[in-house]
């Protein structure tokens, strides 16, 4: 369902992205891992189409379609989710107008009416029992005032009332404390289908405990040095990225 | 005064001599006429060297031929409606329409007319309270005003009177380069409380030169609105001039989209210990506008409270000026005095000065102030794209977000709703440029 196919990308004239493929089927889970400031996050929002982020060779393709071609409202809208390493406070915008705000927009790009109230209210529901999100959070403004644990959880449960085709998960797993962690990894359990792709960035081999991954790359430099299944990231966790340049400590100090 | 005040002054120096050969009234207010229109001739045009009126630009409206208001027919669907019962006054072109208007049954002794429709015996009363109030001494329109209104609102409300229904006063103008000069007055008695709600607008290029002088009593309380959307072509110059006496509070709410140039400047005198006073102003500007307010809040007493809260949010060449000060007197222990500007810009060539000023004498006090001017967050752009939302809609939400709470603080639910949707409909323009 995303097909990645040598793909440079600079960020102010440097080269971040030197050479990646990575092809996901529909049902698949793939990890990321590697050290701080490897490219992970900016695979994430090269994906997502934020703006910054020059591509200068290679393709990508989401359902056969050309990504790069579509503004970043389009991938959604298609079925593209980000949950964001760092999600962006918005004063002002309430998180429950945002979210129907944002299920609509998806709702008319498929040409189908504006979501019934009481529809949503079910679903929102559901939702935040799946994330064990309080109900007061739907009243506060985006992300605004939120611990990092809120601000993570807020992202699962984004990405569990817009229901993606695929979604990337950048480090929504950083500073996490065990419980955090377990809700983070039921919400994206409960979503995982037949049907849905997952590409979960993470910086340690525990997250991989909860959501086991069918298929585990490194990046590092840029490029994915090694792929491998689950029992990679067992491996990484016990030798570090030191085979690839970089010391495990560094690694786990900087995340 | 200067050399070149003459000049400018002869065309105004007809026109008053005209407009005083047709006028009917008494000797106090035609004395009062005489002594403003000598101000005005001592004051002279501002221009661009003094202080305050620097970054404004009255070349345009200089340019031009003004016109002595004349009557004129109008649609009445072209009227601004409250949506809710209120009490009624439509002014065309400077003058009372009846017909338009639709007055409520009040209590013995209050007043709410035009001067037109008032008894001589009543102008009489007004004479002595007209221009009456401290503040805005310098500003020439001030002066023109007082020289050369022909008709204006009334409102006064005896002690412990409490007016429920809104006070509308609608001032609409029909172009063709005329000047008018509406008038307000309004004077709340001890513990009396009223709600106003004042709408400016038109069609084609006039000038309006509005005046309102709001005075409150000892406990008296006064919501007022200013709905400025003149016409596209408009000069909007105008005054307010507020002054409270003890333990009154007036919240004065100024929203502002239209004319190629609005200006108002506002004085407020907090006169009575533990007055207090709120100015909430939201201006929205695109292509070429200039929204333009200055302020001085004076606390003469102890214990007053003033906030100001000036936001305006700009689109193409728009431009925002804020010249804020509070002056707290040695007198006035005990002041909390907060006021803030705030400007969104979304275009490159648009343009914010904000100039929030202090001067405090007293030395028991809590002031603050603070002003800022920035784009749209571009990450909190992104986030909203990337959850769907298009770019023209991720913008108007942040827009509504950053100028809500202005709008909130508007307790009359019909105008907040209704300015809501103005502020809505104007988000909808594509013209919102990218950065
Ligand atoms: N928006 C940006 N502006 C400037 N440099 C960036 C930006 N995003 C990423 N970089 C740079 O790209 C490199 C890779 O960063 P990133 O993709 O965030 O790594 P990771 O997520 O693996 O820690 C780093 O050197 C970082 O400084
Ligand atoms: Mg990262």
């Amino acid at each position: 369902m995303l097909e990645i196919r040598n793909l440079h990308a600079t960020v102010e004239g440097r080269e971040i992205l030197n050479g990646i493929d990575l092809i996901i089927r529909p049902g698949e889970t793939h990890a990321i891992m590697g050290p701080n400031g490897s490219g992970k996050s900016t695979l994430a929002n090269v994906i997502a189409g934020r703006e910054g982020y020059v591509v200068t060779a290679g393709e990508i393709r989401f359902e056969g379609k050309n990504l790069l071609e579509m503004d970043p409202e389009t991938r959604a809208c298609e079925g593209l989710f980000l949950a964001f390493q760092y999600p962006v406070e918005i004063p002002g915008v309430a998180n429950l107008y945002f979210l129907k705000a944002a299920v609509n927009a998806v709702r008319k790009y498929r040409g189908e009416s504006s979501v019934d109230a009481m529809d949503f209210w079910d679903l929102i529901h559901e939702r935040m029992d799946l994330v064990k999100m309080d109900e007061s959070m739907l009243k506060r403004s985006v992300n605004e005032g939120f611990s990092g644990g809120e601000k993570k959880r807020n992202e699962v449960f984004q990405m569990a009332v817009l229901q993606p085709r695929f979604a990337v998960m950048d480090e929504t797993d950083s500073g996490l404390d065990i419980d955090a962690l377990k809700v983070v990894a039921d919400g994206v359990n409960a979503l995982r289908s037949p049907e849905r792709g997952f590409l979960v960035i993470t910086h340690y081999q525990r997250l991989l405990d909860y959501i086991v991954p069918d298929h585990v790359h490194v990046l590092v430099n840029g490029r994915i040095a090694r792929s491998g299944g689950k029992e990679l990231a067992l491996e990484l966790e016990q030798q570090g990225y030191a085979l690839y340049n970089e010391e495990p400590g560094r690694a786990r100090r900087a995340a | 005064m200067t050399a070149i005040a003459p000049l400018f002054s002869d065309p105004y120096r007809q026109a008053f001599a005209a407009f005083m050969a047709e006028r009917r009234e008494s000797e106090a207010i035609a004395r009062l006429r005489r002594a403003a229109f000598a101000r005005f001739e001592t004051l002279g045009w501002p221009t661009r060297h003094q202080e305050g009126w620097r970054f404004t630009d009255l070349a345009p409206l200089q340019a031009l031929t003004l016109q002595k208001a004349s009557a004129a027919l109008i649609d009445a669907a072209a009227l601004p409606e409250l949506g809710v019962a209120a009490h009624r006054l439509v002014f065309i072109n400077g003058r009372l329409a009846p017909g338009l208007s639709s007055e409520r049954p009040l209590l013995d002794r209050a007043f709410i007319t035009g001067f037109s429709q008032a008894l001589p015996r009543d102008l009489d009363l007004i004479a002595p309270v007209l221009d009456a109030l401290p503040g805005l001494q310098f500003h020439p329109f001030a002066a023109l005003n007082t020289a050369l209104w022909e008709d204006g609102a009334f409102i006064y409300l005896p002690q412990g009177t409490v007016i429920e229904e809104p006070i509308h006063l609608v001032f609409y103008a029909t172009g063709g380069d005329m000047a008018v000069y509406p008038r307000l007055l309004l004077a709340l008695e001890d513990g009396a409380q009223a709600t106003v709600v004042v709408e400016y607008r038109g069609q084609g290029r006039y000038l309006n030169s509005p005046l309102a002088e709001l005075q409150l009593g000892h406990d008296a309380a006064l919501h007022y609105h200013q709905v400025q959307e003149e016409s596209p072509q408009a000069f909007h110059v105008g005054g307010i001039r507020v002054h409270q006496s003890r333990a009154s509070q007036a919240n004065l709410h100024l929203f502002s989209s239209g004319g190629q140039l609005a200006r108002t400047d506002l004085e407020v005198l907090l006169d009575g210990e533990h007055a207090g006073c709120l100015v909430n102003g939201l201006t929205l500007g695109q292509e070429s506008q200039t929204g333009d307010y200055h302020l001085r809040v004076e606390h003469a007493q102890p214990h007053g409270t003033s906030e100001q809260v000036f936001k305006s949010v700009l689109n193409g060449q728009a431009r925002a000026v804020f010249d804020g000060m509070i002056h707290v007197r040695q007198h006035a222990q005990k002041t909390d005095a907060r006021q803030t500007s705030r400007n969104l810009l979304l275009s490159r060539q648009a343009q914010a000065r904000s100039n929030p000023r202090l001067e405090i004498l007293a030395d028991d006090v809590k002031c603050g102030h603070g002003s800022s001017t920035g784009f749209l967050d571009p990450d909190a752009e992104f986030y909203l794209r990337a959850r769907g939302i298009s770019l023209t809609q991720a913008r108007a939400l942040l827009v509504h977000a950053f100028a809500n709470d202005s709008l909130n603080r508007i307790t009359l639910t019909p105008l907040r709703d209704r300015l809501a949707r103005l502020l809505a409909a104007w988000l909808a323009l594509d013209s919102i440029e990218g950065n």
